[in-house]
């Protein structure tokens, strides 16, 4: 993709790496605040690209046209989304510099990639690393310590925003090329499965440290013995009320979707109920 | 602070982090471990406050990673809310989970207002893209939907932490035994929840050997969640090392 005309085009360019950082920052900045059931981030989508657009359009007829075409719909995982801002720049860059590329090529472009784009960057940045570092600081909230929550607050968004500058500028130096090395090779589907593995060993450790199920439910026997159903469970597993909960409600969602309204309900319910017949 | 400052102080940080300013740092301040932090600092019990949220943390540890962008539940409404009203009325990390579920539901119906009124900035921005104006259109994407946000939001935080509090106490006076225990069931089972929708969100059936394997690493051996951790990053690399590329995942 990378051409010899490619290289020329980009010396004439007039954009510059602190452009290209603004936009992200813009993008980074508002991609969930504008979002609307109507259009999604086509709103903050366009106003990342107005630091790229008025350099590169110099009348108001062309500039208008550019806004106008990154106004339509658009949603996409915000971190991973950067590399699509980074191919977009790349060809409002050429079209500015006079390549015939028309408006359904860029948008074409755009709507092709955001499906995959938001499948990858959702398994990994919102299912997996979010809730690894979460978890791997909850002991501290747990103990009253501060640091369960000011580490998370930081290290999330800084491991984020690294991840987004480097698949921007990914992007806008590779071109479309830059999806292609990112796919290769299944590396990517690496990434995600070790997240997943990590992801689930930690949660895993969490719910046998903070699920608390136990029964006092005991039975008296003529006899003078006395059997206590927690110490017949105890032998057989540790915590094995804990983990029947989990995959009760786990079955659950599975079977019936995510309804956690419903759950919630069902939750207080059981609740009250063995609290008034004594189970747990 | 006084409960008036504390109620103005949650009501302006429900508007701050549910706007979403600043994409992965506005979704941890969503997080009741970090609204903990804040409530810690403002209250000067940053140890219940840190409990409560850890506990709260929980239910919603796998909510945020629902994709699209549609929240199930509300964990910053839920925190904002539960955790200053669990400090001041002084009650135990497990009760205050059990009130601040409902909030985390009537969250839902807020953030589907907030969608809603932003359609009409995407409205006003296609004029201003017919003008080339590019100020008009970072005010849309920014400015408008800001202030509408606080209308949306501020006052139903506000509100319920001011007058809350005293109802809470008044409340943890006269509930009667059975409730409270079913209360603390309550408070052991919601973790769960947030467990399994995680489990859900990350979890192929083929993997859930690998929650088992976490699980009693805990159960049995005992270990710290560090370990775990440590632990769990081996297994992983070493796993990719000796798997097929092709047959991964």
């Amino acid at each position: 993709m990378e051409t010899h005309k490619d290289v020329i085009l980009r010396s004439e360019s007039k954009l510059t790496k602190k452009d290209i950082n603004k936009s992200m920052w813009i993008y980074y900045a508002g991609a969930e605040l504008s979002n609307s059931y109507e259009r999604l981030q086509s709103l903050v989508f366009c106003a990342s690209m107005t630091p790229i657009l008025k350099k590169l359009y110099s009348t108001d007829e062309e500039l208008s046209e550019a806004l106008k075409r990154h106004l339509v719909f658009f949603n996409t995982e915000g971190i991973f989304g950067s590399i699509i801002q980074g191919i977009t720049i790349a060809m409002e860059e050429e079209k500015s510099l006079g390549e015939k590329i028309d408006s359904n090529a860029i948008n074409g472009i755009k709507t092709g990639l955001m499906g995959p784009i938001a499948g990858m960057g959702d398994s990994i940045i919102w299912a997996a690393l979010m809730p690894i570092i979460i978890s791997i600081f909850l002991p501290f909230a747990n103990n009253g310590s501060a640091i369960g929550g000011i580490m998370p607050l930081i290290l999330y968004p800084l491991i984020t925003i690294l991840i987004s500058y480097f698949l921007i500028h990914n992007g806008y130096t590779l071109g479309k090329k830059s999806v292609v090395t990112l796919m290769r090779t299944g590396s990517m589907k690496q990434i995600i499965f070790t997240a997943n593995v990590i992801g689930l060993i930690m949660m895993g450790a969490l719910s046998a440290s903070y699920i608390s199920l136990t029964t006092p439910l005991k039975f008296n026997f003529s006899g003078g013995t006395t059997i206590v159903i927690q110490e017949i469970l105890d032998t057989i597993a540790p915590n094995l009320l804990s983990l029947a909960t989990v995959f009760i409600i786990y079955g659950y969602i599975k079977k019936r979707g995510p309804q956690y309204t419903k759950i919630l309900i069902s939750i207080v319910l059981v609740s009250i109920i063995t609290s008034v017949l004594g189970l747990f | 602070m006084s409960t008036l400052g504390i109620s103005i102080f949650m009501g302006f940080y429900y508007w701050f982090s549910r706007l979403r300013l600043g994409y992965t740092f506005s979704s941890m301040l969503l997080q009741p471990v970090v609204i903990g932090v804040f409530v810690g600092l403002i209250t000067e019990n940053m140890v219940l406050a840190m409990q409560i949220g850890a506990a709260l943390q929980l239910v919603y540890l796998g909510v945020t990673s629902t994709p699209g962008g549609n929240v199930p539940s509300d964990p910053a409404l839920a925190g904002c809310i539960a955790i200053p009203l669990g400090v001041l009325a002084n009650i135990e990390p497990q009760v205050a989970i059990a009130f601040a579920i409902p909030f985390g539901v009537l969250g839902v119906f807020v953030d589907q207002l907030r969608r809603t009124t932003n359609a009409i900035w995407v409205h006003m921005a296609d004029d201003y893209a017919t003008q080339a104006n590019t100020k008009g259109i970072m005010r849309c994407a920014f400015i408008y939907p800001a202030l509408m946000g606080w209308i949306i939001r501020f006052p139903v935080v506000f509100a319920i932490v001011y007058y809350g509090v005293e109802a809470v106490e008044k409340l943890m006076k006269i509930i009667p035994e059975w409730l409270m225990h079913s209360f603390e069931i309550m408070g052991g089972i919601l973790p769960a929840l947030g467990f399994a929708i995680t489990l859900t969100v990350i979890g192929k059936n083929k993997l859930i050997p690998f929650f088992i394997i976490g699980f009693f690493a805990v159960a049995y051996l005992g270990l710290p969640t560090m370990a775990v951790a440590i632990i769990g990053t081996c297994i992983a690399l070493l796993l990719n090392l000796f798997t097929l590329k092709d047959e991964v995942a």
